[in-house]
This record gives C-alpha cells, structure tokens and sequence, in this order.
C-alpha cells in the first residue's frame, strides 16, 4: 500500500469535486430545502384536514341527540322523527354524510352504537365522532346513576404526566426526551442522507473513470485497491466538508435566532405578564424554551456521529464502488441497487419507532446490526443512555464488516474496471471474487 | 540485453484461455511488436506486463525485477482504449498523471511544459479536457504516456483512430525514443506498421505466441518463395495456377505465394502466354502472407503437400 499514492488520489477526488458548481450550489441549497421541507411537515401536521360532515341523529332514547347537538350543531342534526328508510335514502342522496342509531341499551348496556356511512368515511371522522358519543353516553349514565356533582366533576378531570430525569448528581433535571429523540431522529436522518448522497456520489465517479477509459492508465500507476481507498476517502472528506458548513450555517442562525426570538417573546410575555405567569404564557405559545438551547446537546453525540458515520461511509461506500465498478453507465445500476436500498431505507423507517422507543428488543438489535447500526445506534444514543457496552459492540461490528466489505468490493472491483460492455450479473460477481 | 522477460505466462477468464504458456524476451534500445488478430491475448499480455493484471502461472520480470507497484513506474502505457477525465484542466490532469507515476511535482511540471511546448499545446493548460478537439486531446495522452521519462514505453493499438498527422507525430516519437535507448512494444493487427518500424516481433494467435524473433530473420527464414507479378492483359490465368496462394490480387497486379516449390519459371511462362508482363520479382513473403501461413489452414495444407514430396 503506497499512501503517497492514495494521498494523491484523495487529493483529485476532492479537490475536483470541492470546486465543482454542483458541491457549491447544493452546500448552500440543502439546508434551505430542508427547511422548507421542515416547514411544510409542520404545515400538513397542524392544518385542519377534518372536513365538515353531516350526521343524522336517529336517537330512539330521545336524551342523546339534544346533548350531541349541544357538542357540535354543525355536524349533527336530529333525524329521530322522520321514517328509517328516508334517513338511508337522505344518506345514499348525500344529504347526509352518515346517520348514527342510539338506541336504550347502548347506555344501559356495553353494545356499541352504530354509525352507518354512505360515500367516504374516514378514520379521523369516525374516531372524532366515537368520541363525541362516549361523551354523551358517559353523562347520561352518569346523571342516570344519580350521583353527585362531586362525582361528575371527578369524572370530567384528566390525570396528566409531567417527566423528569434523574441524573447522577440526584438532581432532577428539566425533561428534554422530547427534544433529544428529535435531535436523535435528525442526527439519523443525517447520516441517511450523507451514506446515500455521497455513496451515488462515489459511485458516479467510479463509473466515470469507467467510461473515460481513465480507468486503464491510473491502474497502470498503482492497485485498485489504492484508487479504491483514496476515492472512499476523498468523498468523505467531501461529507465532512458539507457537514462542517452545514453546523456552523446551523449555529450561526440559531446564535441569531436566540435573540431576535426573545425579543418577540418579550413582548408577548410583557403583554400577558399581568394576569398569568410566563411559564404559562410560553406553554400556550407553543414554545419551549428549552429548545433555543441547541448548545445544550452532549458534545460526545457529536464524536459519536463522527465516529458512525465515517465507519458506516466506508463500508456502504465501498459497495457502492462495487456496484459502480460491474456497470457502464448510471442507468444499469438499476438492478443492484437493492442491496443498498433495503439496508438503508429499512433502518431509516426502523428510526421512527426508535426515536419513540429507544430501549426496546428491536431498536437494540438494529443498531447492533452493521448495515443499519450506523442510523439506528446514532439515534439511540441521543435519544436514551445506551450501555457503553452496547455502543461499543456496535463500533466492534462495524469495523469487521467494513473489512469484510471492503475485501469482497476490492475484488469486485479490481475486475469490473475492466470489464466493459458486458452487464454483469450476481452471478459475475461471485465469478469475479473468486478470479481475484 | 533483455529488459522485458516472459516466461511461460498463462491468464484464464473463466473457461476462456486469453494466455496460454507464452513466453518472449524484449530487448532493451529496440522496437518490439506484437503481432495479431483481436482477441489473440494481445491486451491481456499488456496488461500483465503493467501489473494491471496478475499471470496465473509464469513470470515477468522488467528490468530484472518481477512485475510490481515499482516496476510500473519504468513504464509508460498507452492503452487501446484512450481516456481522460474531461472535467479537469490539462495541466492539473497531467501533473496528476505523472506524479502518480512517481515524479516529483517540480520535475512533473517542468517535464510537462516541455513537452506542451513541443506539440505547440501551451495554450491549452488551462483549458478542460472535454473543451479539446480529438486530435488535441490525443496528443495530450501522449504527454501522459510519456512525460514521466521512463525506460519502457507500451503502445496498445497506438494508430488505431488517430488521424494522420498525429499518426506521423507519434511514429516519429517512437523512432525519437528509439534513438535516445528507450525500449518500446507495441501492439497492432495492421502488418504494415510493423514492417516499417519493428526489430523484432511476436506473432499472437489464440492465446499462444506462434512466432517470434528478428523481424529480418523472420522473413528471411521465409525464403524468397513469393512473386510480385505486374501485368497488362487477362488475369485469369491466374486462377490456373495450382499450388500457390494468391494475396493482394487486382486488374494488373497479384502477389503470388508459391508454396510447395514449384518451378517459378512454369508460372512466368504461363503468365507471358496470357498477358504482358511489366514487373516480375521474386521476394520475401509480406508479413501479412507470413502471418496467414502461419495461423491460417492453408498453413496445415502446404504442409502436408510438403511432405509428400
């Protein structure tokens, strides 16, 4: 192994790249992308997606409709008096988007109530309505069952949760889980990203040199496996490039943003200070304070993506350089991309139960497991306190299969380089590991 | 002295047998071609002699030492297939070249200006490959061939799809290298470039080295058994003719490879009965006429005729 070698192709790769319009354009446009993405996910999660329905009420009690129409006039209307047949004709016309049959012994007994719907339903729809009914069932009982005011008003009162962590000190701090397993779940994101971004980047080059015919000249100069490395290498540098501008853009506006925030807060908080307290205020608002505190976050989450990511880079990278390496153009890597796609695309679907149950069976084995650990453990690690055992299990795993990959897509691709106009097949590349 | 030596080399891609037991030594200071149809194992023996590829069996050894990372720095390689990376600048592109070749940035450099200077390519440093026409960007992979100065040069094909002017620039970087002691091997399945240029030569046919040696000696071990024939008049006397092979045949011309000693005289009488005669001339048979003897069937045929005799 010549490292001056190496050096030089790292040297090439990066440079090239680093200077390159695209690198340039999407550093800067990433972060905005992202944000509007962001901001569009917030958009769909808090606009109202519930339609306005109409529901007859064919209540046979004669108590139930009036305390139902009491809870929302809009969406119910009383249809008791008019024949059944008229009622499902009124919903197969659609008059009526659905009718709901209450009947004596839905309050007297445990029988659901029935809502019938014509058209389109919806889970939102019949859940909001589920619950407008255990309201007015659970009064009337109530009231039935005589009991006192006392009673009713114990009956309305929901117990809430507040959580707090126990930290060594013996102190019990403010509770940032909700925070942290966001700030777990993006950490993953990021490395999702940045092993599928630059590995289809390493692989783009592969092919290039491929196609350039350059392939044959540069291995005329030193070993694939030379090239191999320092390409793997030159891109990451490139990710740690992106990565490095993208945290101080990222610090930068949140340095700003803290003040220009508490500005607005102020005087919002100045406003209201006079009948309720500012904590009060800032909860209403939708704002926790707590998340301004982006320097907040252990500096050791910050060394262990590190650590992920290069690892997990290398080794999904130097599958990616295999794939690259067996085809002539972009387009056939069509069907090896499985390989890549269902590891990565599985843990990432994977993080979403993780960052909410961070301790569980599967979320340990995920991220132990080398093709999704570098995602899955990133993101427990922020989100819980993994065993240092667990993490360095994890670590230990990772580095013997990036050997192993490694030694396997060395061989693939010492002979794919050379291969031209043929489209290889798995079949080639078990040829292939073998011939080398 | 021997700069190149292979020795009983052999290389299977699967069942296919792309080298099978060859064995050649390239002499230092002389031009050295190799010799055969596509898919002879031409390439795949250049490849191995660059330690791009590994013998399964055999050896190589350049310069005394067995093919390696260190012996690829005596070489200067020019593969069939020509490439550079269109995105980067000629300058960067050659100093990167060479410079994985071993040279320091100070002599990569100034080796390179050199040698733009003398394709009148200075102009063109900071341009992108991909700007370049072909003939241009041609030139600037020979610059990559070369510039690091090593003892060895390797020509994969080195006419193919070169237009004319390069052609003669490059013949003449190759007779120029000669001169200065450098060791050149090329390879092509065009006859006459070897004719003009080659000392000594190593005829590939299916994986094997069929021929080799002297080019001169080649031919003559040939003997003068062929007869550049000129005539005016009917040619179809020549379809007559029994016990020769027919090569380069037209309206007034045929070169005739007589092939189991038949009296010579015989066929200048034949030929004086039916047409006029300008040229009659017994020669050395044409490399290409020594290839087809030697790998094609008739080959086998005039043996056999041979004995019999």
């Amino acid at each position: 192994m010549d490292f001056s070698k190496i050096l030089l192709v790292l040297k090439r790769e990066y440079f090239t790249r680093a200077k390159s319009k695209s690198f340039i354009l999407s550093t800067i446009l990433t972060p905005l992308v992202l944000i509007g993405f962001g901001a569009f996910m917030v958009w769909i999660m808090t606009s109202e997606t519930e339609t306005d329905k109409s529901v007859g009420v064919y209540d046979q009690t004669g108590v139930l409709v009036e305390n139902l129409i009491a809870l929302d006039s809009v969406r119910y209307s009383n249809v008791s008096d008019l024949p059944i047949d008229t009622v499902k004709a009124m919903v197969l016309r659609e008059d009526l988007d659905a009718y709901l049959l209450l009947e004596e012994k839905h309050i007297e007994t445990n029988e659901n109530a029935e809502l019938i719907y014509g058209g389109s339903g919806g889970l939102a729809f019949s859940s909001s309505v589920r619950g407008d009914i255990r309201d007015v069932i659970q009064e009337e009982r109530l009231s039935r069952a005589n009991v006192s005011d006392e009673v009713k008003e114990l009956f309305a009162r929901r117990p809430g949760l507040d959580s707090r962590k126990l930290t060594a000190e013996g102190e019990a701090e403010d509770d940032k889980a909700g925070f942290m397993s966001g700030v777990g779940f993006v950490l993953g994101l990021l490395i999702f990203i940045g092993l599928f971004g630059y590995g289809a980047v390493l692989m783009r080059s592969v092919i290039e040199e491929k196609t350039n015919r350059i392939v044959e000249v540069i291995t005329s100069s030193l070993k694939p496996i030379e090239l191999l490395i320092g390409k793997v290498a030159g891109v990451c540098l490139l990710g740690f490039t992106q990565f490095t501008v993208w945290a101080v853009m990222y610090i930068g506006i949140s340095m700003a943003a803290v003040p220009i925030a508490g500005v607005l807060m102020q005087d919002q908080i100045s406003e209201m200070a006079d009948t309720q307290d500012i904590e009060q205020v800032a909860a209403e608002a939708g704002f926790d304070p707590a998340s301004l505190e982006v320097l907040s976050i252990d500096p050791m989450i910050f060394v262990y993506f590190f650590l992920f990511f290069v690892l997990g880079f290398f080794m999904y990278a130097a599958l990616f350089a295999a794939v690259g390496s067996a085809v002539d153009s972009e387009q056939d890597t069509q069907q090896f991309m499985p390989i890549l796609m269902v590891p990565l695309m599985g843990a990432y679907i994977l993080n979403t139960r993780i960052m909410v149950d961070p301790d569980s069976t599967l979320a340990v084995v995920a991220s132990m497991f080398p093709l999704t650990s570098p995602i899955n453990m990133i993101t427990r690690i922020a989100t819980t306190d993994v065993p240092v055992w667990q993490i360095g299990a994890s670590l230990a795993l990772l580095v013997a299969s990036f050997f192993g990959v490694m030694w396997v897509s060395a061989k693939i691709y010492r002979v794919g380089i050379l291969m031209y106009g043929k489209k290889a097949s798995f079949g080639d590349f078990a040829k292939w590991i073998r011939q080398s | 002295m021997t700069i190149i030596h292979v020795e009983n080399i052999r290389k299977s891609f699967g069942k296919n047998k792309a080298v099978d037991d060859v064995s050649f030594d390239v002499e230092k200071g002389r031009i050295f071609g190799l010799l055969g149809p596509n898919g002879a194992g031409k390439t795949t023996t250049i490849r191995m002699i660059n330690n791009i590829l590994g013998p399964d069996e055999g050896s190589i050894t350049i310069n005394g030492q067995i093919a390696s990372p260190l012996t690829q720095k005596m070489i200067g390689y020019m593969p069939e297939e020509r490439g550079l990376y269109k995105k980067m600048k000629v300058e960067e592109q050659l100093l990167y070249l060479t410079q994985l070749k071993g040279m320091k940035t100070k002599a990569a450099k100034e080796a390179i200006h050199y040698w733009l200077d003398r394709f009148d390519a200075s102009d063109w440093t900071k341009k992108e490959v991909g700007e370049l026409s072909k003939g241009m960007s041609q030139k600037i992979q020979f610059i990559a061939t070369i510039a690091h100065d090593p003892d060895i040069y390797i020509f994969d094909e080195p006419f193919s799809g070169l237009d004319p002017i390069n052609s003669d620039m490059l013949k003449d970087i190759i007779i120029e290298l000669k001169n200065n002691g450098k060791t050149i091997l090329f390879s092509t399945h065009r006859m006459e470039q070897v004719e003009q240029m080659c000392d000594d030569i190593c005829l590939f046919n299916k994986g094997k080295a069929v021929l080799q040696g002297k080019l001169r000696e080649v031919k003559a071990s040939f003997g003068k058994n062929t007869i550049n024939l000129e005539f005016d008049g009917d040619g179809s006397f020549l379809d007559k003719l029994e016990g020769v092979r027919l090569n380069n045949r037209s309206t007034n011309f045929a070169e005739i490879r007589v092939l189991n000693g038949q009296n010579m005289q015989d066929i200048l009488k034949l030929a004086m009965e039916h047409a006029e005669i300008h040229k009659f001339e017994r020669i050395e048979p044409s490399l290409n006429e020594i290839f087809i003897s030697t790998v094609g069937e008739d080959n086998l045929k005039a043996q056999r005729l041979e004995e019999a005799q």
